[in-house]
């Protein structure tokens, strides 16, 4: 099964342009965290995100796209990063959540990732493509 | 740039209601554009919140807490990683995706991804590598 951990920093919704980790020693810790999850044999991917504040939100009333520019004013919880692991159940990836040297304003959703088989058999067919795409756009 | 781009949940997609086929095939052409264009890099759908959890951090405590979530609109369900030239571009690919929630509100958010040149010097030249080596073999593995 494939679990996505969502990270989700307190505070981070309304960081300036160009906010980064500073703290050498956290990012030291959140290396190891990373590698540990690496010999485990469970990393899939991994990637940190840059504040809302230089993101945009596209949203579609009536079917046609309205561009807004970041920061947004309504936004309580926003990503920091994610990781994307490969485990045997939902409890091994809370675990592996539970393991993260994350600070008390941080909070990590673990959210499973839909898989071909879990969507009912008339719609497969149509799904095959999507994972023929991902595999191909992956680098290699 | 790379670019991760994020499907907010809906109402009907906390629900575990299955986008139709027409929808699907839409979608489809849509990735296969992305794709020709070089621009996607992954792309995947998430399960209700329901069947996720959430662990809070405060010292050595770690407490877990099971879904579902009410903040619906906070929400992920599904996202791409795309790599375009800016914020612009990966803007302009967003207005021309098939609106991922027909028949309610749908909204679509645009992240830009650190890069290991963002860090400056706070990342050391040992994290550098030590990163290097992270991405070039869970990029195997995925």
């Amino acid at each position: 099964m494939r679990f996505m951990m969502l990270m989700i920093p307190k505070g981070y919704e309304s960081a300036a342009p160009g906010t980064m980790p500073e703290d050498e020693k956290a990012l030291s810790a959140m290396m190891r965290y990373n590698e540990q999850l690496q010999q485990a044999g469970v990393l899939l991917a991994l990637d940190g995100l840059h504040p809302p504040s230089m993101g945009a939100r596209v949203s579609f009333p009536g079917g046609k796209p309205v561009v807004r520019d970041g920061p947004f004013a309504e936004a309580k919880e926003v990503l920091g990063g994610y990781w994307l692991i490969q485990v045997k159940s939902r409890e091994e990836a809370i675990e592996w959540a539970k393991r993260c040297p994350a600070g008390p304003n941080e909070m990590i959703e673990v959210r499973q990732v839909q898989e071909v088989q879990d969507w009912p058999e008339h719609l497969q067919p149509a799904l095959e493509g999507f994972v023929e795409m991902g595999a191909a756009s992956r680098p290699t | 740039m790379k670019f991760m781009v994020m499907v907010k949940a809906t109402k009907d997609s906390e629900a575990g209601k299955l986008p139709d086929e027409k929808l699907l095939t839409d979608m489809g052409k849509y990735n296969e554009q992305l794709v020709n264009a070089g621009i996607m890099k992954a792309g995947e759908g998430l399960h209700p919140s329901s069947k996720g959890a959430r662990v809070r951090f405060s010292g050595s405590q770690r407490k877990v807490i099971d879904g579902p979530f009410a903040e619906t609109k906070e929400l992920v369900a599904g996202f791409w990683i795309w790599e375009t030239k800016s914020l612009q571009e990966a803007i302009d690919w967003v207005k021309k995706c098939p609106n991922p929630m027909p028949g309610e509100d749908s909204e679509i958010e645009i992240r830009q991804i650190f890069s290991p040149e963002d860090f400056g010097e706070a990342f050391t030249p040992e994290l550098r590598e030590q990163e290097q080596r992270l991405r070039a073999k869970s990029e195997k593995k995925g």
